[in-house]
């Protein structure tokens, strides 16, 4: 579960020097939102995110890409003047639960990842966390989600799993919903089958409820 | 009145899965009652299993899978690449007589010999992928049907229609890059069913893009909701395709009364379907519609959809 696992290592950089339209222009060529920039040593000394040049051009530029005297005075314009200085950044041994929290917290769409010496090493952006939460979830694999409420106390999902194991049916993953009605709990099994009736009837007939697939959820809003 | 063709064999019963199974023998056995009692195996061209010619096999899957199959199926392993596929020594034989008997049928409706017909085939085929055994498929039966009738009748562009209660992962991956074939399914939403694709989004890639199309339903509806969708969703797509034949996936899992399915489709919903598959068929087609059994679990109520289906089919 460390950042080093799941960041993109063969990260795009832009030199600060360069101009915002060449940054621009990397970003769309490459179908990234976030360049950092590093110097001689791979030391890392800022990002420029998509946001920040948007932010850096008036209006008008926006709507007409015009070769308007605004457009050439903003074509002198270097990444250095715009970009963020000493940005926030990960270590490689910060987890993904760490990122996952830091970037709700911090409310950024990426972090550079750097080492101790602070070299640039890789980049770690909200769609890499989705995607390591989409393998987390199962759902690249073929299966059945189901829902069972339970009581909560301890040893409900061991009879669950048992239940389901002697059926030689293998698990995808098992989400459990701590946020569910006043003393119960919701266990949601992704099973890797397409068996399911089987194992439905025998929940059911151990007393466990299962939860009609439309009332299903994992998390309460605030 | 349409020459229909009923494409069943006993050996279809060879294919064992084992104890508490739900793709079990007996539903083909309860699909030709329901047959028999509503007095139509009379009225059909009952029509016997082939063994397929491998040929027609490897132009949807890749040899190294299809010894694969065959070898494990020798060794006696009682799976193969998942638990769900269960199987016996005769699976692969089986699998072999399902794609003949269905390419066997194929050729009569295109040699005029029937109008169209309902193959009532196991294994099932529409989660098979090229290299990989799914949800109780081995050989995608309908994938075979699609390229024979290119390859060996001429047919440019084939439509799937595939309303089995779960998404026909292996026919759209089969698909998904490929113009000619287009591919259609309404199935229970990925999120509340296996094996988990067949979102909305999912519409082809490449040069497939936009020949691929997937309505999902979610859990608990039935009726209604199938006939607004597929009135929204098929309709004017195969409109604009204009399929020369039209190959059909059946699946009657989501029958309210089949318990691997929220679906709740009623009897007569399925009627509907069927009927406006048929329409389709009389529009696009010269009525030229093969139908090829995918799921369906409940014994109780498979004679019934089977007889109703296969009515339809005879009476065009």
């Amino acid at each position: 579960m460390f950042v080093s696992r799941s960041m993109v290592s063969q990260v795009i950089t832009i030199d600060k020097d360069a101009t915002v339209f060449e940054a621009q222009e990397k970003m769309a060529v490459n179908g990234v939102r976030h360049l950092p920039i590093v110097d001689a040593d791979n030391r890392l000394i800022g990002i420029v995110t998509d946001r920040d040049i948007r932010s850096a051009m008036p209006y008008s530029m926006l709507k007409e890409k015009g070769g308007s005297e605004e457009r050439e005075q903003l074509a002198q314009l270097k990444v250095e003047a715009i970009m963020i200085r000493n940005p926030m950044t990960l270590s490689p041994m910060h987890t993904i639960q760490d990122a996952l929290l830091l970037i709700q917290k911090k409310k950024v769409g990426a972090f550079p990842v750097v080492d101790d010496e602070g070299k640039l090493i890789g980049i770690l952006s909200v769609r890499d966390l989705l995607r390591a939460f989409t393998y987390v979830l199962g759902i690249g694999q073929p299966g059945t989600l189901v829902g069972i409420e339970v009581e909560e106390k301890v040893g409900q999902l061991k009879k669950i799993v048992d239940a389901i194991t002697e059926e030689n049916i293998s698990f995808g993953s098992v989400l459990v919903a701590r946020t569910w009605e006043e003393g119960k709990r919701a266990v949601f099994p992704y099973l890797l089958t397409t068996n399911v009736a089987k194992v439905k009837r025998k929940l059911a007939g151990m007393g466990y409820a299962l939860i009609d697939p439309m009332d299903w959820h994992i998390d309460k809003l605030p | 009145m349409k020459k229909t063709g009923y494409l069943h064999d006993n050996r279809y019963m060879l294919h064992d899965t084992g104890p508490y199974h739900p793709e079990m023998a007996d539903r083909l056995t309860a699909i030709y009652n329901g047959i028999k009692d509503a007095g139509l195996l009379d009225q059909v061209t009952l029509i016997p299993a082939v063994r397929a010619d491998l040929k027609w096999i490897e132009t949807v899957h890749d040899t190294k899978y299809i010894n694969r199959f065959g070898d494990t199926c020798m060794t006696g392993k009682r799976t193969f690449d998942y638990p769900d596929n269960q199987m016996c020594a005769d699976t692969y034989e089986t699998a072999l007589l399902a794609v003949g008997g269905i390419l066997d049928t194929v050729r009569r409706m295109m040699a005029g010999e029937i109008d169209n017909a309902f193959c009532a085939v196991r294994p099932p085929g529409h989660h098979a992928e090229r290299n990989q055994a799914m949800g109780f498929c081995y050989f995608n039966n309908i994938a075979i049907a699609a390229r024979y009738l290119q390859m060996e009748h001429g047919i440019q562009r084939v439509g799937i229609i595939d309303f089995d209660v779960h998404h026909g992962n292996g026919t759209q991956h089969i698909f998904e890059n490929d113009p000619t074939v287009f591919y259609y399914s309404i199935h229970q939403h990925p999120s509340f069913s296996f094996p988990g694709t067949g979102r909305e989004f999912e519409e082809g890639n490449e040069d497939g893009q936009g020949f691929t199309k997937n309505t999902p339903v979610l859990p608990g509806q039935g009726d209604d909701i199938y006939r607004k969708l597929i009135e929204s969703d098929l309709l004017p797509t195969f409109d604009r395709f204009k399929p020369e034949v039209l190959l059909v996936s059946t699946g009657f899992d989501g029958h309210s009364d089949d318990d691997m399915s929220d679906i709740n489709l009623s009897t007569e919903g399925y009627s509907w379907i069927m009927e406006t598959i048929m329409k389709l068929g009389n529009q696009y087609t010269a009525g030229r519609v093969i139908s090829i059994l995918e799921g369906g679990y409940c014994l109780e109520r498979l004679g019934e959809l089977a007889a109703n289906h296969v009515r339809i089919l005879f009476n065009g």
